[in-house]
């Protein structure tokens, strides 16, 4: 008989050997590569398809936000604020949502590199580099040299590291570089408190905020803190906040009331209001009498002649100040930062005094640590020193000095006539392209080390992955220089020193805890502090002199999107427009309307800035509605080695350049300025007070059933008095989804891909309100009728979703959307090596003729709804957030379930306050927009 | 001469166009072509680029092909006019029009319906578009006006390809008769055995009235429902109830147009003037100017609607429209199609061929721009102020524009060569 092959002896058999050769294949042949590369694994193990978090410090600025690291299969693809993380409390702000591209950046540099004689970089190994560096050492000690180390702020252990490093290796350790070193603020407190330091504001303990130039959302020392404390201030009834600049900035443009200065007249401003509080406030009688004594009298029609600012505003600032229980007066950022700045920050601190504000609104105990950062001069001192030849080997550890310091300072060309120059960075910036020798830097995310941002407060920084290119922490790096030289019996890494350090200062328990946590918070006992009255009495005579700048004025305004121009490299933070003038790439020159319109300037119009001194820039024109007259501005980095000055007496930076000219080139710039236009035109997407109780009724007949929601209706509600436009949301967005950076030359045509944008609308007296605009997630979408394949399809649970594999790009549901929020993929979009990395595996990165679009973070909501049901329930109230909401600094976005009457964003949607847009369109949005404007939260009520 | 020698000589001239081609003709079939080739070119380099080599940007999502689109469509419109519309109303000078007007149907919907093709993000899941049986249970969204599209184009397409070949039957079987070898043969096929028997007569009578009927429904339905597109959107400038009378107006105006502008030129070259004569160009140029009236009367009603309204987003489009970035084009529109066209009150240039022939230009001018317009304009400047954009065509667009006149000329060109310019039968009938 013949024997034949049964069916299922086939199958087992084919079963069998399909098995096998998969299991064999399995060992690839190029070698190892890890999918899944944990450096700590976690205790409970790897789950593919399962987010991990781990806590880590943000290095984008000196804040020192504490972040949480969302990794899937050991890649971390995007980076949370850290809640209850004593500095951001949960926010991050634009640039540190965008720091991860940082780490999968693809210009990184990946192994040291040496510079020869004739001035071409070789990648060399780390012994090669180390044995250069100590050797130059001791050869420049041996030559009479000095060996200088010269960084970033550094707080932490790694500044206790760079000390002792070098005092073993006999490196002199020069003052830290930051362009925003707040030094006239530190010398005025050091003057009359005696604490040459930033101390901490407590603005939620404050009835009114006064801000003196101070940038608090955007630079200022800690923007995401300050943020936070802002928002919940507001939520108590009465409290008011006055921001006095000269120019026109983010900040300015969220206070309740924005007054604008004369340049350089803060002083005068502020010694009015010291002369009211004496003559009227309620501690008049407790008045230090040098102080009385020195206080100038002026009239209000004098201060307001010297200021600008109209009596009527005067009076009533002096009277809101005088009044308030608890006021708080910061001066800072431009308004410091000038000839006067010192008086200005010194009249700042008398009426912190006089009002009671020290020590608990302006608490030294938990001071910045800004105490061992330079001044500008110090940086002329040292181009000096390198000029004269008598430096050895120069270390310069993330600073860019050769861009930020002006020309005339000549640090570039003596850069090199030290023997030899160090640098240690991550990007090829300026100053990295001039050092002989580059050491590459690990990312934060690929290293140990902690940061403490404020006394007493210390932030963890952990790798979450191995280092992606040959690359070492600083830590590290100094650690085996030192035992290269001094070879005695130092830890043997970085980790340990660290670990070391930590139990020292926690102990094993309190160092556990800080590991698991990422923040350790240490008592300080209270510190008082009092006022040096005589020292304050001659700084007030100094106020009333008046200085005046040459007009007119250029202002260096510090930048929301690359802070000094730090974060220049990170191609996400020019993707996303500066929410003030919505310009996405490139430098650009803020003029006034009135300027504008004297001069004949256009939109877009190329003209040349020049200074007295010979120094000039070509720059396109952007008419930026609310700026003063006279006045213009550019970001700091809006070119290399601007012409600043020194200020004599704190050695700080004038951030203003005198008697500018501009010419016309006769050229139009190709600038994209993404907003179509800076008025909403009377549309009322942010409704005047005036008509907001004016409902529009819609009646929707429909041949159609009504969409049902059994379980869950997925809503927002966004608080426009909170939102401050800082974008951070935007970023947070393009990281979560994927959305891909397509570049100036789409952003020029109109073919931005954000999913979520920030429309500044101004108002006719230069005011500005910022309207986020996502998909509204309508209820009675216009975009999915019209789609001919149910591509754009509404589904059960109240979301517009778009089937990418379904859409066919006829665009049709983009032109019928009335909020223009979906976006087309118009090309292929690539992400280069490594950035290939950070995509979010959740969702897809959507092919060329697709329209895609906001889908309120449908993959959370996924994930949220499959844990629920692993608990045989639904999803909470809280459970799950969008992306947006949940990096939002101040807390204006809130998502939730609309059919959930316990829910935040029912109670807010029900609210008095709540509107959406263009409702008269019958288009039934989700999102539900909180009006209210922002000078008025008295009036808000919650539900 | 007898009516035997009249008839002869009918044929004769008629076929006379049928002869070897010259050297113009091959000239101008080999520029049509390459127009052509370029078209699918570009096409195939959008392809496989991406969308992104068109000037289409947001907000402005369609632009020059949707406005070929129905510039084509529109063009078509005049054929069925002329050949069913008027022959129901038993309007002579329609027997000197017919043909090429119904050629000219069938191409303008053939370069037509690339456009919706063209326009797409991904053309190569065209297929989706079609409610066909898949396992995964997919539809089409009945609901949406593309999908009203699908069908209105290709339904008018069936009966006019129907109508055509209907109306040339009689014809071939003449061409059959004058022609040898494989020529005869493919003739006698396309004549499907017409031997001109009273009763074929009557079939086909019969045939030739129910077609004219069925098709014309479709010269006002089609357009209404290309139409709709923008009306059924909520766009201002497009959301408008007199789009689809307004539409099927500008059709056959730039049907009518486009009919002027072919067949001047084919009179003059073939020697059709005494089949062609001044008077039927005369009744056809009254049709020009009824219905540049109607276009222009709806020109008037939009902007008197915006006004009327109190809608700022209609108000604010219709100034804009005027006033804004394509005021240049606006004005084109307004002076080609409703300026231009009012000489026609003037007996004389009616009966002026030559003149007829430089208006009609500028018609087929006015009405693309008309389009383009009424797209672009209502697209840029829509509701939300922050996302207002202006649009430009790229070179992309550009070319497969001029491509797709190289298609039409390249069929209307052998059409000239294959197929009986006039109706011969039909014009033997009114002899």
């Amino acid at each position: 008989m013949k024997r034949r092959l049964k069916r299922r002896d086939f199958l087992r058999i084919m079963g069998g050997v399909s098995g096998s050769t998969l299991v064999s294949s399995c060992g690839s042949g190029n070698g190892p590569k890890k999918f899944i590369s944990y450096i700590l694994p976690p205790e409970e193990g790897i789950l593919p398809g399962e987010a991990t978090f781990s806590p880590s410090t943000c290095a984008e600025c000196p804040a020192g936000c504490g972040v949480s690291v969302k990794i899937r299969e050991g890649w971390p693809i995007k980076l949370e604020g850290s809640p209850g993380h004593p500095v951001n409390d949960g926010g991050l702000c634009i640039r540190g949502q965008s720091s991860i591209t940082r780490l999968y950046h693809p210009k990184r540099i990946g192994s040291p590199m040496l510079r020869n004689g004739s001035g071409k970089v070789r990648r060399i190994s780390w012994e090669k580099a180390f044995s250069t560096v100590s050797e130059t050492l001791d050869a420049s000690r041996a030559s009479g040299r000095t060996n200088l180390f010269l960084s970033g702020r550094t707080t932490g252990s790694l500044s206790g590291l760079i000390g002792m490093f070098c005092g073993k290796v006999g490196v002199k350790r020069l003052p830290e570089f930051e362009v925003y070193s707040h030094s006239e603020g530190k010398e005025a407190n050091g003057l009359l408190f005696g604490e040459r330091d930033v101390p901490r504001y407590r603005i939620e303990n404050a009835d009114f905020l006064l801000t003196v130039g101070a940038d608090i959302l955007e630079t200022h020392v800690s923007p995401v803190s300050y943020t936070r404390q802002l928002s919940r201030a507001k939520s108590k009834e009465g409290f008011r906040w006055y921001h006095v600049e000269p120019h026109l900035s983010l900040t300015g443009a969220n206070a309740d009331r924005r007054i604008v200065v004369r340049p350089w007249q803060e002083a005068v401003f502020l010694s009015f209001l010291l002369r009211h509080l004496m003559e009227k406030g309620p501690r008049r009688g407790e008045f230090p009498r040098e102080i009385s004594e020195a206080l100038p009298r002026m009239s209000v029609e004098r201060v307001s002649e010297a200021t600008g600012i109209p009596a009527g505003t005067l009076q009533e600032v002096a009277d809101r100040i005088a009044h308030a229980r608890r006021p708080l007066v910061i001066a800072g950022g431009v308004s410091t930062a000038h000839p006067g700045g010192l008086e200005v920050a010194g009249a700042a601190c008398v009426i912190q005094w006089v009002t009671g504000a020290v020590p608990d609104l302006v608490d030294f105990r938990r001071r910045e640590n800004y105490e061992s950062v330079g001044t500008f001069r110090d940086m002329e001192d040292l181009t000096a020193r390198l000029g004269g030849g008598e430096v050895g080997v120069l270390f310069l550890s993330r600073t860019n000095p050769v861009f930020s310091l002006p020309e005339e300072v000549g640090f570039r060309e003596n850069l090199k006539k030290a023997k030899l120059s160090v640098g240690i960075g991550d990007l090829p910036d300026e100053t990295m392209q001039e050092v002989d020798l580059f050491l590459p830097l690990s990312h934060s995310l690929e290293s140990w080390g902690d940061v403490e941002p404020r006394r007493g407060i210390v932030s963890l920084q952990k790798p979450v992955l191995k280092t992606l290119h040959d690359t070492l922490s600083e830590g590290d790096m100094l650690l085996r220089l030192l035992h290269g030289s001094a070879g005695e019996g130092t830890a043997s890494g970085y980790r340990d020193f660290l670990f070391d350090a930590w139990r020292k200062r926690f102990g094993e328990s309190g160092r556990s805890a800080f590991l698991e946590q990422g923040y350790f918070e240490e008592p300080l006992p209270a510190k008082r502090v009092s006022l040096d009255g005589k020292k304050a009495a001659s700084l007030l005579k100094g106020a009333q002199a008046g200085m005046k700048p040459g007009e007119p004025v250029l202002v260096l305004a510090p930048s929301l999107r690359t802070f000094d121009g730090r974060s220049r490299g990170l191609p996400l933070l020019s993707e996303i427009p500066d929410p003030l003038t919505t310009i996405s790439y490139g430098r650009w020159l803020s003029v006034s309307p009135e300027t504008a319109a004297g001069a004949g300037l256009k939109e877009r119009q190329e003209v040349t800035v020049s200074s007295s001194s010979g120094w000039s820039q070509v720059l396109p024109v952007k008419v930026q509605p609310g700026l003063p007259a006279g006045v213009f501005v550019a970001c700091r980095d809006f070119g290399e080695s601007p012409p600043l000055r020194t200020e004599k007496r704190t050695g700080g930076t004038i951030e203003y350049i005198e008697k500018v000219t501009i010419g016309k080139t006769g050229k139009m710039a190709a600038i994209p300025i993404l907003s179509g236009s800076p008025s909403q035109q009377g549309r009322g997407l942010i409704p005047d007070p005036v008509h907001r109780d004016e409902k529009q009724h819609h009646g929707r007949e429909s041949l159609y059933p009504e969409h049902v929601h059994k379980e869950y209706r997925w809503a927002m509600a966004i608080d426009l008095a909170l939102c401050n436009g800082c974008s951070a949301c935007v970023a947070a967005c393009y990281i979560e989804n994927n959305i891909p950076v397509v570049g100036k030359k789409d952003h020029l045509k109109g073919r931005e891909m954000s999913w979520l944008r920030i429309e500044p609308f101004y108002g006719e007296a230069g005011n500005v309100d910022f309207l986020p605009m996502l998909c509204q997630q309508c209820h009675s979408a216009p975009c999915e009728t019209v789609c001919p394949v149910y591509a754009a399809y509404h589904n059960p649970e109240g979301l517009n979703v778009q089937v990418y594999n379904r859409c066919v790009g006829t665009r049709y549901c983009s032109n019928n959307c009335p909020y223009k929020v979906r976006r087309f993929n118009w090309f292929w979009h690539r992400w280069e090596k490594p950035l290939n990395r950070m995509l979010n595996p959740e969702l897809q990165a959507r092919g060329a003729g697709v329209m895609e679009k906001c889908t309120f973070c449908i993959q959370r909501i996924r994930a949220a709804k499959d844990k629920a049901k692993d608990g045989s329930r639904t999803v909470r109230s809280g459970e799950v957030t969008t992306a947006c909401a949940e990096s939002c600094p101040t807390g204006a976005i809130t998502f939730g379930n609309l059919l959930d009457p316990e829910s935040r964003v029912y109670r807010l949607a029900h609210s008095g306050r709540a509107y959406r847009v263009f409702e008269g369109l019958g288009t039934d949005p989700s999102v539900y927009y909180l009006s209210g404007e922002k000078g008025d939260p008295g009036k808000k009520s919650h539900g | 001469m007898d009516k035997h020698d009249k008839l002869a000589r009918v044929e004769q001239d008629v076929l006379a166009a049928m002869k070897r081609p010259g050297i113009g003709y091959l000239a101008a079939l080999g520029c049509s072509a390459t127009l052509f080739l370029t078209l699918l070119g570009l096409w195939g380099y959008q392809i496989t680029t991406g969308m992104g080599v068109s000037g289409l940007m947001n907000p402005v999502g369609w632009g020059v092909y949707i406005t070929n689109f129905v510039f084509w469509v529109g063009i078509a419109h005049s054929g069925t006019l002329i050949s069913a519309v008027l022959f129901l109303f038993r309007a002579r000078f329609r027997t000197s029009f017919n043909r090429p007007a119904e050629a000219m149907t069938v191409f303008a919907l053939l370069v037509a319906g690339l456009f919706p093709l063209i326009h797409l993000g991904r053309t190569w899941k065209f297929y989706y578009l079609f409610p066909y049986p898949t396992q995964r249970m997919l539809w089409v969204n009945f609901r949406s006006p593309l999908i009203w599209d699908v069908f209105a184009v290709s339904t008018y397409l069936t009966v006019s390809v129907v109508f055509f070949y209907v109306g040339l039957i009689p014809d071939f079987a003449i061409v059959r008769r004058h022609k040898e070898g494989l020529a005869k043969r493919i003739y006698g096929f396309l004549s499907l055995g017409w031997t001109g028997t009273r009763r074929q007569w009557k079939n086909y009578n019969q045939l030739y009235l129910f077609l004219a009927a069925f098709a014309t429904p479709l010269v006002a339905s089609v357009h209404s429902v290309v139409s709709w597109d923008f009306a059924m959107s909520i766009i201002p400038g497009w959301h408008t109830t007199i789009f689809a009378p307004y539409f099927v107006a500008g059709a056959i105006f730039s049907g009518t147009a486009m009919v002027i502008t072919l067949v001047v030129p084919m009179r003059k070259i073939l020697a059709l003037d005494r089949y062609i004569t001044d008077d039927h160009f005369e009744s056809i140029a009254k049709i020009l100017l009824f219905t540049s009236l109607i276009v222009s009367y709806s020109y008037i009603v939009e902007f008197g609607l915006a006004a009327y309204s109190g809608n700022p987003f209609e108000m604010e489009q219709f100034r804009y429209r005027a006033l804004g970035d394509y005021t240049v084009m606006f004005w084109i529109m307004i002076s080609c199609n409703s300026l231009i066209p009012l000489t026609l009150f003037v007996r004389s240039l009616r009966r002026n061929v030559k003149y007829l022939f430089v208006l009609s230009l500028f018609v087929n001018v006015g009405m693309w721009v008309e389009r383009f317009v009424i797209i672009v304009s209502s697209l840029a400047r829509d509701f939300d102020p922050y996302a207002w954009g202006t649009y430009s065509p790229s070179f992309v667009e550009v070319g497969i524009t001029l491509g797709s006149f190289g298609l039409f000329f390249t069929a209307y060109l052998i059409f000239l060569k294959t197929l009986p310019v006039l109706s011969i039968t039909e014009i033997m009938e009114h002899l």
